[in-house]
């Protein structure tokens, strides 16, 4: 495991994608920051918060060439072939991606340095921001590294994992739509005469869509409220897209087609 | 050491190989051959356990491929037709990666790679990045590769694709050193050098296996009976007619007449007959005073053992 993490990791910065990254993520965390100081009121757990939104762009970047790059040059053949098990190659790339997040937030932490030199306080909503943004970025990195591992295009694989992660944090928008149209299907063919019950199955619909979004169950957080739920939503979710991961490479093995 | 039972792997429709079984003793040197696309490549992943097969077993040392993976695998080198390469690390990096992948103790690393390292010729690439490397010293970092860890087994797909002629002869020197104590299956389309460095050749075809012996009982398969081909000066009818007086000598057949009044005939000689016929058809020709300018055995070479066996 830690062969193949220090390979690639080292490898984001033997080629330009984790200077790009760390470039667009340092810009982003940057241009807000001043943009507080301009205003006179820092926060910088609504900081961490609103880069958690730019995920949707910065994750499909760092995890689209994890396994679609091994696939298309034939290195892949490296991991089959020798006996490193196939579970630690697959968790020492997710984890490489996640140190790239690490270091990333050291963009945030000369912040709260320049903060607290400037006798502001670090409170519990910091705290809490922090822990969603490395549990939502763990689960996002995950969904990437699965998208990766299904194809052997970089480009496919940033796609893919763009429009999951697109999906699910415009979730909040999607249910909305569920609710009236369902709501309203309902209503005009088997609740014709009972419109309050299509209303409740509407809603219903949406309560299910809505529980999928990492991001509406953690909104607390900022405000120093944590709850362990939305953390183990976060790590199990993030969990399952790696056992995925591996059982997709683990296939090759095993299929008899 | 190596066991290969009905092996089958269908793509789709597409029936790759079917049904191929033989086996490797230890310290054997196997060739590989076949057309393309004749599952060559496909029957090299399965046995070093890339793919997966549709049916049938593959057994190394004792250990089978899909029920003891780890086990199987650490008694194999392989080297794929595309050499798997890292073309964003050096030479060194990437054998120390492949170390880390094959679980080589971190003591006997630097002894190792270093002995690999000269004999493969890379020592003065050593800290260049492969992706700035010409074809061949890719292709010498791809076998490297295949030696770390010291495996027993050597799977090497068309080992000298795209080196220099020199180059060619280094990588079958090195070969047949690694031959004394290992076991080696080598593909290649190159059939002279199959000739030169294996004992026992496997000929596919259409997923099958076509013939699978030694190089020489391949050939002496194919022709009931050996040809002899004879280049000389003077009358041709005399000479055939008093040749076909010499017991053992079945057939002459002309073959190429120069205007010079040099003459090529073919001999077809049935060796059953009485032994070796050869002294007797020089002693014939110089008491006759007919020079002999060219005296050869026809015998097939493995390229037409090969062409015949294939488009059969």
């Amino acid at each position: 495991m830690t062969a193949v993490f220090k390979r690639e990791f080292l490898s984001y910065f033997r080629s330009p994608v984790g200077y790009v990254a760390l470039a667009l993520f340092s810009f982003l965390s940057g241009f807000q920051f001043i943009n507080m100081i301009s205003k006179g009121y820092i926060s910088i757990s609504s900081e961490i918060v609103s880069l958690s939104s730019f995920f949707i762009i910065i994750v499909p970047i760092i995890t689209m060439g994890l396994l679609s790059e091994d696939k298309r040059r034939g290195t892949e053949i490296l991991f089959y072939t020798t006996p490193v098990n196939l579970f630690d190659v697959v968790f020492g790339k997710f984890l490489a991606a996640f140190a790239l997040f690490a270091i990333m937030f050291v963009n945030v932490i000369i912040h709260m340095i320049i903060t607290l030199c400037c006798k502001g306080k670090v409170d519990a909503g910091v705290v809490g921001a922090t822990l969603v943004f490395f549990f939502v970025a763990a689960l996002y990195i995950s969904i990437g590294l699965f998208a990766s591992s299904i194809t052997d295009s970089q480009i496919v694989s940033a796609i893919i994992s763009f429009v999951i992660l697109l999906v699910i944090s415009l979730l909040t928008t999607i249910s909305q739509f569920a609710q009236s149209g369902v709501a309203s299907f309902l209503g005009a063919t088997f609740c014709k005469f009972d419109p309050a019950k299509a209303q409740s199955a509407g809603e219903k619909v949406a309560a299910a869509l809505r529980w999928f979004n990492p991001l509406d169950k953690t909104q607390d957080f900022r405000y120093g409220i944590f709850s362990v739920f939305p953390l183990v939503f976060c790590l199990s979710f993030a969990l399952v897209f790696i056992y995925l991961t591996f059982r997709k490479l683990d296939k090759k093995r095993w299929s008899q087609k | 050491m190596i066991e290969i039972k009905d092996l089958h792997k269908s793509y789709g429709d597409k029936h790759a190989v079917r049904g191929i079984s033989f086996k490797v003793e230890k310290g054997e040197v196997l060739g590989f051959l076949g057309p393309n696309g004749a599952g060559k490549s496909t029957t090299m992943n399965i046995i070093s356990g890339y793919l997966s097969m549709t049916s049938g077993s593959v057994i190394i040392n004792g250990h089978d491929i899909l029920d003891e993976p780890e086990e199987a695998k650490k008694c194999i080198g392989y080297l794929p037709e595309l050499p798997p390469l890292y073309l964003d690390m050096t030479v060194l990096e990437y054998l120390t990666f492949v170390c880390d992948l094959k679980k080589v103790p971190k003591d006997q690393r630097k002894v190792q790679l270093a002995k690999i390292l000269s004999m493969v010729k890379i020592t003065d690439v050593a800290d260049r990045l492969i992706g700035n490397l010409s074809k061949g010293y890719k292709q010498r970092v791809g076998i490297a590769q295949a030696l770390v860890g010291d495996p027993e087994i050597l799977i090497l797909d068309e080992p000298t694709v795209g080196l220099d002629p020199n180059q060619i002869l280094e990588i079958r020197k090195l070969i047949s050193k690694l031959a004394k104590t290992k076991t080696i299956i080598i593909s290649s389309h190159i059939l002279s050098e199959i000739q030169a460095m294996c004992d026992r050749v496997v000929i596919i075809n259409h997923g099958k296996v076509a013939a699978i012996d030694t190089i020489t009982d391949l050939s002496a398969r194919l022709t009931g009976n050996s040809k002899l081909l004879l280049c000389f000066k003077g009358a041709i009818k005399d000479v055939i007619n008093s040749l076909r007086t010499i017991p053992g000598v079945s057939s002459i057949s002309e073959r190429v007449t120069n205007e010079s009044g040099i003459h090529e005939i073919e001999i077809i000689v049935d060796y059953s007959a009485g032994g070796d016929v050869r002294a007797n058809i020089f002693y014939n020709m110089a008491k006759n005073g007919w020079p002999i300018l060219e005296f050869r055995s026809l015998d097939p070479t493995l390229e037409e053992v090969f062409l015949s066996i294939t488009s059969a």
